[in-house]
Parts: structure tokens; sequence; C-alpha cells
């Protein structure tokens, strides 16, 4: 197996070279197990570029996170496509954005990077609280790490984020390049949803009133979330106000409710809303209900096809009703 | 302590239109309700006060009477909440007043020389106290110049007013319009234009302008272009405010508050700033 | 200034005694989240824990408080401050969040008084807790702070392990370390000797630093034009993490709520990084991209509020960088500036 962080590094400058392509957007390592986003402009750029189970962002919702001014007078627009790394999941956004037509299939240029699960950074800086220089190697079910020199093996499964553990889609479905060996999926249970679904409704809200009420409506949740990308969310409106800045737990309730609901139908489960919130509150559990009922409900999953209809705009005759009260 | 977040209640004793349209703008005369706050409210030209109403908010407005007027008067645009509150008021709806607050126009220290207003759009608000002022002494200052346009007539903020004063001999007032009509016999074209055609000379003179940001940009690059110095340029800023007292953090420019520093500044302060938007 | 000592056994009993008399607010640990709740036991007060998740500075600066109630048009109720009759004392601050308050009392005391904020700064005790095993992104240091900084302020703790080293720093301390007196016993010399070694033991024990505040100063007057700017905040995710973790970001907004014809007038803090926080009604935004955004808060943070108060609005505690969901660095972002 020839070494992934060489093929990246050759899938990414291969991708900046090219003349209609802006920039690469792609992982690179910071302090301790911090990744962060990088934008490669230059060949010499993709050198900084990784690929390690460290690498979490889902750099989909760069694609729609730049403001768009106006342009000066005279200045032409700069049509030349991004180019960017995607995980498993990170390729559903990518198919749900084309699919929504949030973005054109013919702007992108995608490097497919099959990812075994992104490790829960928090766990390995609990382990090693004063890390410096780290470098992460998945090897099968471990990870191997070097920490400040020092060698050690993980079990993967120890230290996996949640979402990862019940991956369905590790290799990317769309791309234009494939850049690594594909990985072995794993069957997607909605158990412990299950579990809280036989709950009964005090029990249900005493769970979630606990979270929401510590909920500090930083917008990471939204922010991150590479399907959150109104130009005007409901949330900022004032008049009409949907919902008070007051952060209280009626407020954020509705906000959390409003924020999962919108994503019905829509969410792919990459989870970057979880890992995002720096409350602990385990928003992504509110979206794989709805992924589940969705499931369910509508044999439907979003980010699969971009030739795919949203759920939300298709009517068939058969179409459970059991949901209406 | 006092509290500087509780209003001024106060009652709207006369609504006037200024202009029409989706972003309309209209006259509010405000009487406080306590007498002893009437007598203590002073103000210089160029000074700001929150004027609110309960439930909605509060918005920064430029106060456009005098201290020494016997009323209060604001001209507000119809934009946001709060002021589309307003401009849905009736004479005799409360309203609430915080301030006053700003730096407002050093207009003593521009006695004895000429002042030149360029204004456009809402922008003759602030300018407003300052022709009155300078009226009202009239001796202290030299020559007076108005340079105001808006996009259409019907967009002329004061217009009875304007045309008052075109009739005064020691006031020279230039209107414009953006694009032409029947009947307008002044200037069509952009106020910084026709700042060009006035050709005020900067020599003892001071400039201030007031309007839209773009304007605002251009009428100080056209005032360089006359051999104005920064230091004779006057503006005002207007950035989204909520306490008015320098504390909430959103207008600041650099390490300056529009609301409390501002909302006028010299050009020469101003031009330094990373964070000016009209820059 | 005299020092005492508590011995570690009766650790508790102050906490029991500050419960009687006072509302406290301690560190607690829910869900692996730490922050400042009002405690009843003792027993819930965390002593052993790196620093908290949420800084201590919602309990002077409430993330949504009242500040008037209304009904029609009359202004009714005044000032609702919150349900404190008693004092309040936080306890188990960490230095660098003591450092921030002395930070923030400048802009809400200076011209226009904050009432809200100052009085509730006035009758509240602040406790302190040395630092003994800093986080990975801490670099207080570099801020003129430490793991023993005692300003902002009223009273400091140092764990010596069988017993606790308390340094009287105010008159409000004073009077609170009276109330308690008979816990406490005259430090020892050797006591003073042993929290100072400490206090270096830790204090090497930071990795992480920046230059000084005076030269961040001067470097980012020169740097208002570069490239970097853009570079750094395309990164940016325009979330409000590193505001509303920060224990020096103060910025607010004011709402008005109405229910069933009885209104107040709310403030709620508000987030420089969010495009709304400068968005004009007419649509006209000064800051309108997140390399505007992300410039003026750095720059307010190590420019202007130098500029203004001559102090730093940072404390170094590195919850900027340990929450950002992009892991934007600040600490590696202030050492680029350094090499431009």
């Amino acid at each position: 197996m020839r070494n992934i962080q060489k093929i990246i590094k050759d899938g990414a400058r291969k991708a900046v070279a090219r003349d209609d392509v802006k920039y690469v957007l792609g992982w690179t390592p910071g302090y301790g197990f911090r990744v962060s986003p990088f934008f490669a402009r230059t060949a010499e750029d993709t050198e900084r570029l990784i690929f390690s189970p460290l690498c979490a962002n889902n750099l989909t919702i760069y694609l729609t996170l730049q403001e768009k001014l106006p342009l000066p007078k005279a200045a032409a627009l700069d049509k030349r496509k991004i180019a960017l790394f995607v995980k498993g999941c990170d390729s559903r956004a990518v198919i749900q954005l084309i699919a929504e037509r949030g973005i054109s299939r013919d702007e992108l240029v995608i490097l497919g990077v099959p990812c075994g699960g992104v490790i829960d950074i928090s766990k390995l800086e609990a382990k090693f609280p004063q890390a410096i220089k780290v470098e992460a190697v998945e090897e099968g079910e471990k990870l191997s790490l070097k920490v400040d020199g020092k060698s050690q093996e993980i079990p993967k499964e120890d230290i996996l984020l949640k979402k990862c553990s019940l991956c369905e889609y590790p290799n990317p479905l769309i791309y234009d390049v494939l850049l690594g060996e594909e990985k072995q999926k794993k069957t997607k249970d909605y158990q412990g949803i299950s579990t809280f679904e036989e709950k009964s409704p005090n029990e249900k809200w005493t769970y979630w009133g606990d979270k929401f009420a510590r909920c500090i409506r930083c917008y990471a949740c939204r922010n991150i979330c590479p399907l959150c990308y109104c130009d005007s969310c409901i949330l900022d409106k004032l008049s009409p106000q949907w919902i008070r800045r007051s952060v209280n737990l009626s407020e954020n309730t509705v906000f959390q409710l409003l924020r999962t609901f919108h994503l019905t139908g829509r969410c792919i489960g990459c989870g970057e809303c979880e890992r995002a919130c720096p409350m602990g509150i385990p928003v992504g559990e509110l979206n794989r209900k709805l992924e589940k009922d969705v499931r369910e409900l509508f044999a439907y999953e979003p980010g699969i096809d971009i030739e795919e209809k949203s759920l939300l705009s298709q009517f068939k005759p058969e179409d459970s009703e059991d949901f209406i009260l | 302590m006092e509290n500087p977040y509780i209003p001024y209640l106060a009652v709207i004793t006369d609504i006037r239109d200024e202009t029409v349209g989706e972003r309309a703008i209209k006259t509010f005369r405000i009487a406080f309700q306590e007498s002893s706050v009437s007598k203590n409210f002073t103000y210089q030209p160029g000074q700001c006060a929150m004027l609110g109403i309960l439930g909605k908010g509060e918005s920064m407005i430029s106060i456009n009477s005098l201290a020494n007027d016997d009323y209060l008067q604001f001209s507000v645009m119809k934009m946001g909440k709060v002021t589309s509150g307003l401009h849905e008021c009736e004479v005799g709806d409360a309203a609430t007043v915080r301030g006053p607050y700003g730096n407002g126009f050093p207009v003593d220290d521009w006695k004895g020389k000429d002042i030149i207003l360029i204004g456009g759009g809402i922008g003759q608000a602030p300018l407003r106290p300052v022709i009155n002022y300078v009226l009202n002494r009239r001796k202290q200052y030299g020559k007076l110049t108005l340079i105001y346009g808006a996009r259409a007539v019907s967009d002329l903020c004061f217009r009875k007013e304007l045309l008052e004063l075109k009739k005064l001999k020691h006031l020279n007032v230039h209107l414009s319009i953006d694009k032409k009509e029947d009947g307008w016999k002044e200037f069509v074209g952009f106020v910084p234009d026709n700042l060009l055609k006035v050709h005020p000379s900067p020599k003892n003179a001071i400039a201030v302008t007031c309007g839209p940001p773009i304007m605002i940009k251009f009428v100080i690059a056209n005032l360089l272009k006359l051999g104005f110095s920064d230091e004779q340029i006057f503006t005002t800023i207007e950035n989204r405010m909520k306490c008015g007292i320098g504390k909430c953090g959103r207008c600041n420019v650099d390490n300056l508050y529009a609301c409390k520093d501002g909302p006028v500044f010299s050009y020469a302060i101003l031009k330094n700033l990373l964070n000016w938007s009209s820059g | 200034m005299t020092a005492f000592s508590l011995p570690r056994n009766e650790a508790d009993d102050f906490l029991v005694a500050l419960i009687e008399k006072q509302s406290l607010f301690a560190p607690v640990e829910k869900d692996s989240i730490i922050s400042y709740q009002l405690v009843a036991n003792p027993g819930d007060a965390l002593w052993n824990f790196s620093n908290s998740t949420v800084p201590p500075k919602g309990i002077l600066f409430p993330q949504t408080e009242t500040l008037f109630k209304f009904t029609g048009s009359e202004v009714s109720g005044g000032i609702e401050l919150p349900p404190q009759e008693k004092e309040t004392v936080i306890f188990g601050i960490r230095p660098c969040d003591g450092r921030a308050f002395k930070i923030v009392d400048h802009i809400f005391g200076w011209d226009y008084q904050d009432p809200y904020y100052l009085e509730r700064r006035a009758r509240t005790v602040l406790v302190g807790l040395s630092c003994y095993e800093p986080a990975s992104n801490c670099f207080c240091t570099s801020l003129n702070g430490g793991p023993s900084s005692k300003e902002g302020l009223d009273m400091l703790l140092t764990d010596l392990g069988d017993r606790y080293y308390l340094e009287v720093l105010t008159d409000k301390g004073g009077k609170l370390l009276n109330k308690n007196r008979k816990l406490f016993a005259l430090a020892l010399d050797s006591d003073t000797k042993e929290k100072n070694s400490l206090s270096k033991k830790v204090e090497s024990k930071l990795k992480r630093k920046v230059m000084s505040c005076d030269e961040l100063q001067k470097k980012m007057g020169d740097l208002k034009e570069h490239k970097f700017w853009e570079e750094t905040s395309l990164r940016c995710l325009g979330c409000g993490i590193c505001t509303y973790l920060c224990p020096t970001c103060h910025c607010f907004d004011m709402q008005d709520e109405v229910t069933d014809g009885k209104g107040r007038r709310v403030r709620m803090w508000d987030s420089c990084m969010f495009r709304e926080y400068t968005l004009h009604a007419s649509g006209e935004n000064p800051r309108p991209t997140r390399v505007e955004r992300f410039k003026n808060r750095l720059y307010h943070k190590y420019k202007y509020y130098p500029d203004s108060f001559k102090i730093t609005a940072c404390v170094g505690c590195g919850r900027c960088t340990r929450y950002c969901p992009a892991n934007l660095d600040l600490i590696d972002i202030l050492t680029e500036i350094g090499k431009i």
C-alpha cells in the first residue's frame, strides 16, 4: 500500500496545478491533536496537507460559506472550480448540496478519500493533555499514534466519534478522483434511538430539557452544518421574530427543534453539529431520530444521488400518513 | 447609581410626511412627559438620541431641532423594526427617548469660517440644526452654503423649509436631483458632481457632509480635489447601535465608538481608521 | 499582606459557611461540561479541574438579563436585578478568569456607568483558586497573567496538598475572611515559600507563548492590510463560540419582548462574529465578510482595547482555541502575526 500522505499530496498537487482550479480545500495539522481546514493555492501549499483519522472537519461547508459581495466595477467573476477532499459522509453533503441546487457539480473537483472513521480528539486530549506534535496513522482497527516522539497504539473503537462507529458510507459516493483504498462498510443501527423512543414523554423531556437548558446559542451547530446555507436564516430575523434571542429553555428548545426539522430528509449525518457543540449537547441524536423516521416512513435517504428530488418536494399517494396526529 | 438604560417617557405631538414610498421619511415632534426632563434636555447640533417605542426597541436618530427651540424633533426613514414602528404611530402615541448622545458638531470652533454643508437624502437631518444654529448667529460665521440633493423631487427632505431657505439672501442653497424631472430648474445629477459645479473655496472654510456612505465617499474625494484639507472636512457615521453609551460594542470604528465618540468625525481622524465602511 | 492556611479536611467547612451566609457559585461538572452554578452542597463544587468550559463572567454579566419591564407604554418595575439579596461569592475562579473581570470593569465603568454589572460586581466576592494543571492551550503568562495571578480577585487559594494557602487581596476579601476567621490559621513563612515555588513550577508547565502585549499592540497597528487576514479568516465558520466562551468578550444586544401585553427590555450576549451584529437595517454592513469581522475581533482584543484602556482584552485562557470547531488556533495566529 502506498503511503496515504503521499497519495493525498500528489492528488492535491495535480488539482492545484489545473488552470481551472482556484484552490484545494484540505486538512493541515496544527498544535497537538488539532487538524484544521486549509486552503492550498500552490504546489508548495499542498505539502502541508494530510489525511488521517484526525481530519474531522467536513470541508463541504466552505463551498457555501464565502460571502458573495458585489464585484468591483470591471472585475470579472472568478469562475474557477474549487477542489476539495471529501470523506464518505462529506461526499453525501456534496451530493445533497448539488441535488438542492446549492452548488453546481461543474464548480467542483472532488477528491474522494475513503475513511475508516474520525477520532474524538477530546478523548485523546484527555489521555495526552500536553501533546505538542502528533502523528496519527490508521492501521486497521487500531490507531497508531506518535505523540512527541513516543509511539503508542490505541484501539479505534475506544476513541472514534459515535457517528463513525456506525458508518455505512466510509467511501465517497461522488468524486473525480479516488485517493486511497476503499474501506469496509459498517452496519447502521438505530438501537440507541429505538431505546430512547420507548421512554415516556416525561423522561424524554427531562433528558432533553436538561441538555437544551445549557445551550448558549452560539449557533456553531448551524454554522458548521454543510446544509444550513440559507442567505438569511430564520434565527436572525427580527420582523417577524420567530425565535427570541433570550437564552432560556423555551427559546433554546424552539431553536434546537427548528434546526433539526429544517434538516429533515436533508441531514446526511456527518455529525459536525454535534462535534462543534462546546456544551456537549448531543444534537446529532435529534438528527438521527429524524433520519430513522424518514427511512422507515418513506424509505428515503438524502445525499445518495444528485438527481434525487428532496423528500419534502415529492409526494407519493402511498406515502405513510402514520405520523399525522 | 443612575441607570442610563431607562428611557424618558414621551409623547408624539406632531408628525409630518417628508417623503413617501418604501423608504419614506417622517418628521416627529416629541414632548417629554415630565417637564423637568424637558428643561434639562439640552444638546448640540449633530447630537443624537435613542428614539424608541416600548415593545419595538430603540434607534439612534439625529436630533434636528435646536436646544432652544420649543420642540424636540427627529426625522426618521422607515427602514427596520423600530423605524417602521414609528411610521405607524399617530399623534398622541407614546415614545421613549434616551440621550442626548454623541459629540455633535464643533460649531463654536467654526465661528468666523465659511460653512459648506453637503447633504443627500435623509442626510439633511443632521445638517438642519447646523443651518439653524448658524442662521441664529449669522454675523459670527462667514458664508453659508448648502448643497443638497435626493434621487427625485419627491425624495427631497424638508422640501418646504428648503424653499424658504432659498429665499434667504445670506445663505446659498444649491439643490439637485439624480434624474431629470419636468419643471426642475436646478442641477440634475449626483450631489458630488453638484459640489464640483458649485466649486466652493476651501479658504477659511469647513465642509460638512452627511448622507449615504457611497455619496460621502465621493463628496470627500471631490472636496479633496477642491483643495480642502483633511481637517476641514467633517462627516457623521451612523452604524448599528444598541446601547448608545459605548458598551454594547457594535458601532465601533476601530477603537472609537460611533455612539459616544461620534457620530461626528473629521476626515483627518476617519481616514486612518480601518473599519470605516466608506473608506 | 497577611496570608492564611486552611487544612484540606476543613475546606468543605469553608464552603458550608459560604453557602449559609451568601449565594455561592462554584465550578460544577455535568456531562463533562464545567460551568459555575449556584451550589447548595459543598460536595458539588469542583476543586480539582483544569479550567471551566464556560467562564464565570455570566454571573456578573448574564447571557440574558432584564433591563426593565413595561406595560403598554409605561415603564414599570424598574431594574430587575437577579434574586440575590444575599451577598454573592464566586468560588474557584481561575486566575485568568479573575483577571478578565478586571479587564471588563473598564468597559462597564467608563463614562456612563453600567449599573447592572457594577452593582453586581460590588456585592460579589471573587475567590480565586491557583492553577496547578494548565491546559495545553493556556498562555496566560504572555498576557501578564500567571497560574497564581491575583488581579481582579478578592482572595486567592492555592492548593498545597494537605492545606490551602489563602491570600486576602482586597477589603471585600478581608471581610469575607473575618466572617470565617476561625477556620483559618495564620500561614507560616514556609507556607509562603512553598506556595511561591509551586507557582513557579506550574508556570514552567505552560508550553505555549506569544509576544508581549505591547509588541502585539504595536505590530497590529502596522498590519492593517495584509493578505494574512483573508487566508486566516476564510477558515472561520462565523459562529459565536470564541466570543461566548471568552471571559473578556462583553458585547451585547438589546431587544424588547412582549407577552400578553407585558413587556421587558432584555439584553443578551452578542457576538461580533455574527453578520447581523453590524448589519444596518438598510442592508449596508460595515463589516460585510468574515475577514473584517475576524480582524475586528482580534484588533479589539489586542489593539483597540489597550489603546483605550491600557490593558489587553485577553487573558490567555485558550478557550477560543480549545473550542473552535474549525480548529483555528489563536496562539498560532498571534505567533504568525509576530513573524510577518
